[in-house]
């Protein structure tokens, strides 16, 4: 029938970039970040991520409709930084924030199991 | 109008400090008789600026302040305490553990023979319920059309004829442990691209498996139920696939997370009021004390055991005696697995493929 395929919400298309980068023409500093075939999960953290960096003034994300597989994300900095750069510390620091929480879990892990056995 | 103090006479704040209510309401979720209140949680860096409180947060922060709990942990279950992270993550990784670790599941039936009552498309779609007791990690996603091998499918079969015996009948109900591993790949004839599959060796000579064999992960699942005369033939192929696709393939039963509760009681509370407190709640949080000279007190001794049944501060005036919150950045995580992985791997697995998203969308933008 005319189902969608099912991959079509976590394959990237032929010819079509992961994340896309638009800069406003109307506001100073700002700039939107089309992220295709992500939701919540990594918009929702990355937003947090921005709102922590002093140098953001707005950071906001959304997905435009449940049935395009994309994600939006809106960033607006001081004139000290620029989108770009507030979206890759912010996405950086994530990832080195993670590898902590990693260690951390594992070396609990590793402490409970051998007390255990 | 004597009274009243001047705006010069009052205590100046400390610097670099937030007020008591403003700490409350940026660190707890405030739960009254009605409604939570303070559910937010307030990220944004500037937000305390007017107190000279920086409320941005950087890497070494947080590695100050994370810290990972294990309360208790098994082969199928576990609950641990994540202290120091935001609901933005605990919720990243819980979406992450239901619908994008990967699992393997029957995806495909090839039904030969099917006399019993329950229809083919009932029975495939049970089939494809049952979870597999088979590590994940050893298999390659299978592409529509790429063929079938020993790196990217499982394959079982099921063949019960029902038959009586006297007055026994055999093979009343078919349960998951009848599934038998087909190592070698299909015995089904070539017939067409998608049935056929092209092992380059069997599956049980590879040293994944050659130590524990494929199966269902329980034994006691009922597939189908027979009557004397009815049979099934049947062969079934399992391929890797996310929850994102279809539930059947989320590793976990449930993964979930609630805030740490905390309690805190305004005023000190005696005699028939303790008593009155300890009765009141059905999770049992409250414990008498005795303060000695034949009163008697009340503490909140098991606090984790709130379930937030708001019963404390229900009636009059119990919402001026107690508070009950909880931490915004304390959060008690709870994973039970299907079975093919063990809960603090699939947690494992479920960090790597958030770190692997934040690579992607970085390492993707040009």
């Amino acid at each position: 029938m005319n189902a969608p395929d099912r991959y079509e919400r976590f394959v990237v298309p032929e010819g079509m970039k992961k994340v896309a980068y638009e800069r406003d023409m109307k506001i100073m500093n700002a700039a939107t970040f089309t992220i295709q075939r992500e939701d919540h999960t990594i918009g929702n953290v990355i937003r947090m991520q921005l709102h922590r960096d002093p140098s953001v003034l707005f950071a906001g994300y959304r997905l435009p409709h449940p049935l395009q597989y994309k994600l939006v994300i809106k960033i607006q900095t001081t004139s000290q930084s620029s989108p770009m750069q507030a979206y890759n510390l912010a996405v950086t620091d994530l990832d080195k924030e993670l590898d902590h929480l990693k260690q951390v879990f594992q070396e609990e892990i590793a402490q409970k199991q051998s007390e255990y056995y | 109008m004597k009274d009243r103090p001047s705006v010069m006479d009052l205590p100046d704040l400390p610097k670099g400090e937030l007020p008591a209510h403003l700490e409350l309401q940026r660190t707890r979720v405030v739960c009254a008789a009605d409604a939570p209140s303070y559910t937010e949680s307030v990220q944004y860096s500037g937000a305390y600026m007017a107190f000279g409180v920086d409320n941005s947060l950087r890497l070494e922060d947080f590695k100050k302040s994370f810290k990972v709990e294990v309360k208790y942990i098994n082969d199928d279950d576990m609950e641990f305490d994540m202290i120091g992270i935001d609901a933005a993550l605990a919720n990243a990784f819980r979406r992450i553990l239901l619908a994008e670790v990967p699992t393997m599941a029957i995806e495909k039936v090839f039904i030969a023979n099917n006399t019993s009552v329950i229809q083919d498309e009932v029975l495939a779609h049970r089939l494809g319920m049952i979870p597999i007791k088979a590590d994940p990690r050893h298999f390659e996603y299978k592409a529509d059309d790429e063929n079938a091998n020993e790196k990217n499918t499982i394959v079982f079969k099921l063949n019960v004829v029902c038959t009586r015996k006297g007055d026994r009948v055999n093979n009343a109900s078919v349960k998951s442990e009848q599934l038998i591993w087909l190592p070698e790949g299909s015995e089904m004839p070539f017939d067409t691209k998608t049935k056929f599959t092209a092992f380059g060796c069997g599956q049980d000579k590879l040293p994944e498996f050659a130590s524990s064999p494929i199966c269902s992960q329980y034994p006691d699942i009922t597939i189908a139920k027979l009557r004397p005369g009815q049979a099934i033939e049947l062969e079934c192929h399992a391929i890797k696939g996310i929850g994102k696709t279809h539930a059947k393939w989320s590793p976990v039963a449930t993964a979930r997370y609630r805030m740490h509760p905390e309690i805190v009681l305004t005023e000190v509370l005696e005699d028939d009021l303790a008593e009155e407190l300890v009765a009141k709640c059905p999770a049992k949080v409250f414990d008498i004390e005795d303060l000695g000279k034949g009163r008697k007190g009340v503490k909140a001794a098991r606090p984790r055991d709130c379930t937030l049944c708001r019963e404390c501060v229900r009636g009059e005036d119990w919402e001026k005696r107690v508070s009950l919150r909880r931490l915004k950045e304390h959060f008690i995580f709870t994973i039970e697995s299907t079975g093919s992985l063990p809960p603090n791997v699939l947690f494992t697995e479920a960090i790597k493929i958030l770190i692997d998203k934040c690579q992607r969308i970085i390492a993707e933008l040009s």
